[in-house]
């Protein structure tokens, strides 16, 4: 209980550490999300277009003018070019769409007429020629086989209809699983550094030649007294991951009662014990307090840059991503990533996670073997 | 056990590599006294005190504590032990009573005991006063008296203080060594190493001089001095003496050395009485016109300097 007690006393000392850390993943992680939370909602946003009709009494052409009027937000202006640069160029529309004279004639006839456009080169102008295009195939394949402008509509709108239906079979909360995900990216580098600053600080002082010599000469097994201290290292780490999840349930909220939130948790759980064994092994490297800090800057961040805490990974060159592979946190955050995607939970979906989880424990155990070599080559040599 | 002696050492030794840093050493010390290793810096006092508390393997030879061999897990021993390193071994977080508290905790569980043995260690260092300070707010004294506080807060019987005065100023030298002597006191058996032999002359009631790995000699204070060939040494404060006195003084009786340096005439005397009145009676009758003049008797520093022909202090 000395020990124990002593070590929160030390622990104590070092709250700063904790809350700085803390700090950083709400204000960075939370940040994250929000950003994160834009991006999802783009795809339900419905570009601004302006149809500029030449060829009005086609059922053809009304047929496309509809598709696009239900998907877009259609606006009026002055029917005059003049008025529909300054629509363009003020944003009134993302996308406009000249249709020509006879359009829905020349399909019929089979002429593959062209159809006009002007963009803004936005993402809703993007999204307003996806669904231009998407039209246009379907009724040119349609265009080619049939002559009964009545059935070329039914089979374009049922064509159109099942892609609809295709997109929304899907139950994933999408916006609420990016948010989990940039969430726990971005804890592994407020459990990475808070964990090694802390527990190597800490392990330092109990560590020093001093210190330890008195310990040795005492009447405390020098060996159960380092347990009792290793032991307290991890009620730090796990209590550091245990407030991470309890912050995750209140910034991310529902996603986290579903079993995605549950591996959410056990990845995050692996690595925070992974976390802890990376500091054993730093704590039995260094024992200068001056150098944990440097080492815990260059090992933390540069393992949460390179591994795609911060930035996506599919951002970073493939040779980085190929270096990432040493480091847990790469592990750790494709597993997140992963988790993102799974909707149906059976074993084959859930095995590159377990594997990931495997390679987690893996780097566990060897850094507890690195730290034990360690320990031992420096009582050797004292 | 036996009671008479409290640590027992037989042949000794310590090599690293190919040096000896304890040779073949032997030697024991009572229930109750205080037992002083003096030597100069690189002598092998501190290893043979690591060698003793099994925080160094040693060669060969053997150590027995309270009557039973000693070894790196002999817990019951380590109990009743107490030490105090040179370096001062505390927690920068902790303050003074949580410093003491945790390496006190290292022995006694019991926590109202433990409090008991933390407020008699607080008295007993003057640390009353600074229970709530952080030790990088201490002077450099108290920070010794800390440090002195937390080696021995749980009572043991056997202490081992390893130059606790080095860099301490004298007030807290002082508090330092009248809390030494009130452990004594108390019971404990003290082993002491040191450089300063005007402590080693103080405190211990036996003293053992190390140099080299090796006991050179050993005993009472008084018993040491007199195995010094001089008896007596004059010391006199004289302006431009001539050298034609310097030489009278040579020869006169009894006389071992006369060295004039500085303003400064040295005169060290074998064996005889009445030396330095003798001394007195021809500075007068020469017309030797001097500052302050004293008599004293040899130190320990003599002793060494005539056993090994070097100082103590270097």
């Amino acid at each position: 209980m000395t020990v124990f007690k002593t070590f929160l006393k030390v622990l104590n000392k070092l709250k700063f550490v904790v809350i700085m850390y803390t700090v950083i993943l709400l204000v960075f992680g939370v940040f994250n999300m929000q950003a994160g939370d834009s991006t999802s909602e783009f795809t339900a946003s419905r570009p601004d277009i302006l149809i500029v009709n030449g060829d009005k009494g086609s059922v053809l052409t009304e047929n496309l003018v509809r598709y696009m009027e239900d998907n877009c937000e259609s606006i009026d202006v002055k029917n005059d070019e003049e008025a529909v640069d300054d629509a363009l160029f003020y944003r009134d529309a993302d996308y406009v769409i000249y249709i020509p004279e006879n359009y829905g004639k020349n399909v019929l006839d089979g002429q593959n007429p062209r159809i006009e456009v002007k963009s803004t080169q936005s993402a809703g102008a993007s999204f307003a020629e996806m669904l231009l295009s998407r039209y246009i195939k379907i009724q040119n394949i349609y265009a080619d086989e049939m002559r009964d402008e009545d059935e070329i509509i039914n089979k374009i709108n049922l064509s159109l209809e099942s892609n609809v239906k295709a997109e929304l079979t899907s139950q994933l909360d999408s916006g609420g699983l990016s948010r989990a995900t940039l969430y726990y990216n971005f804890a592994s580098y407020s459990l990475l550094a808070g964990a090694i600053y802390v527990i190597c600080l800490i392990l330092s002082s109990f560590n020093e030649e001093k210190i330890k010599k008195r310990i040795t000469v005492s009447s405390m097994n020098y060996k159960k007294h380092n347990s009792i201290l290793m032991l307290s290292n991890g009620v730090f780490a796990v209590s550091l991951w245990l407030f991470y999840v309890l912050l995750s349930f209140i910034f991310i909220g529902k996603v986290m009662f579903s079993f995605q939130g549950l591996i959410y948790i056990i990845n995050s759980f692996l690595f925070a014990i992974c976390a802890l064994t990376i500091a054993f092994f730093i704590g039995s490297l260094v024992n200068n307090k001056n150098a944990v800090n440097g080492i815990v800057n260059v090992f933390a961040l540069g393992s949460s840059f390179l591994c795609g805490a911060f930035v996506p990974i599919e951002w970073l060159p493939q040779s980085i991503v190929n270096a990432a592979h040493v480091l847990p946190a790469y592990w750790y955050i494709q597993n997140n990533e992963l988790t993102k995607t799974i909707e149906v939970f059976d074993f084959n979906t859930l095995k590159p996670i377990l594997v990931n989880m495997g390679v987690l424990v893996l780097f566990c155990a060897a850094f507890i073997l690195f730290s034990n070599i360690c320990a031992r080559r420096k009582r050797k040599i004292a | 056990m036996d009671n008479k002696y409290v640590i027992e050492v037989k042949g000794l030794t310590k090599e690293y590599n190919n040096l000896r840093a304890v040779d073949n050493l032997s030697f024991e010390v009572k229930k109750g006294e205080i037992l002083g290793l003096l030597g100069p810096n690189g002598s092998g006092k501190s290893t043979t005190i690591n060698c003793i508390l099994s925080l160094l393997k040693f060669s060969s030879g053997s150590i027995k504590i309270f009557g039973e061999e000693m070894s790196p897990d002999a817990y019951d021993i380590k109990r009743n032990i107490g030490v105090i390193f040179q370096e001062v071994a505390v927690f920068e977080e902790l303050t003074v009573y949580e410093n003491i508290d945790y390496f006190c905790g290292l022995y006694i569980k019991d926590k109202a005991t433990r409090k008991k043995c933390i407020d008699d260690a607080i008295k007993l260092a003057g640390l009353g006063e600074f229970k709530k300070f952080y030790p990088k707010q201490l002077s450099g004294g108290l920070l010794r008296r800390l440090n002195i506080a937390c080696g021995i807060a749980h009572k043991p019987s056997l202490i081992f203080l390893d130059e606790p005065t080095v860099a301490v100023d004298p007030q807290s030298r002082n508090n330092i060594l009248d809390g030494i002597k009130k452990l004594r006191d108390e019971g404990a058996t003290i082993c002491y190493t040191t450089h300063y032999m005007e402590e080693a002359e103080l405190l211990c009631d036996r003293i053992i001089i190390l140099d080299k790995g090796k006991i050179i000699a050993q005993g009472s204070a008084d018993e040491l001095k007199e195995l010094a060939s001089i008896e007596e040494k004059v010391t006199v404060e004289i302006n431009n003496l001539k050298p034609e006195i310097i030489e009278a003084v040579k020869s006169a009786e009894n006389v071992d050395t006369a060295d004039y340096i500085g303003n400064t005439l040295v005169i060290t005397y074998k064996k005889g009485q009445n030396n330095f009145g003798a001394l007195i009676d021809f500075m007068s009758r020469e017309g030797v016109v001097y500052n302050k003049i004293f008599s004293e008797r040899p130190t320990l520093n003599d002793v060494f300097l005539e056993l090994t022909g070097k100082e103590l202090r270097d």
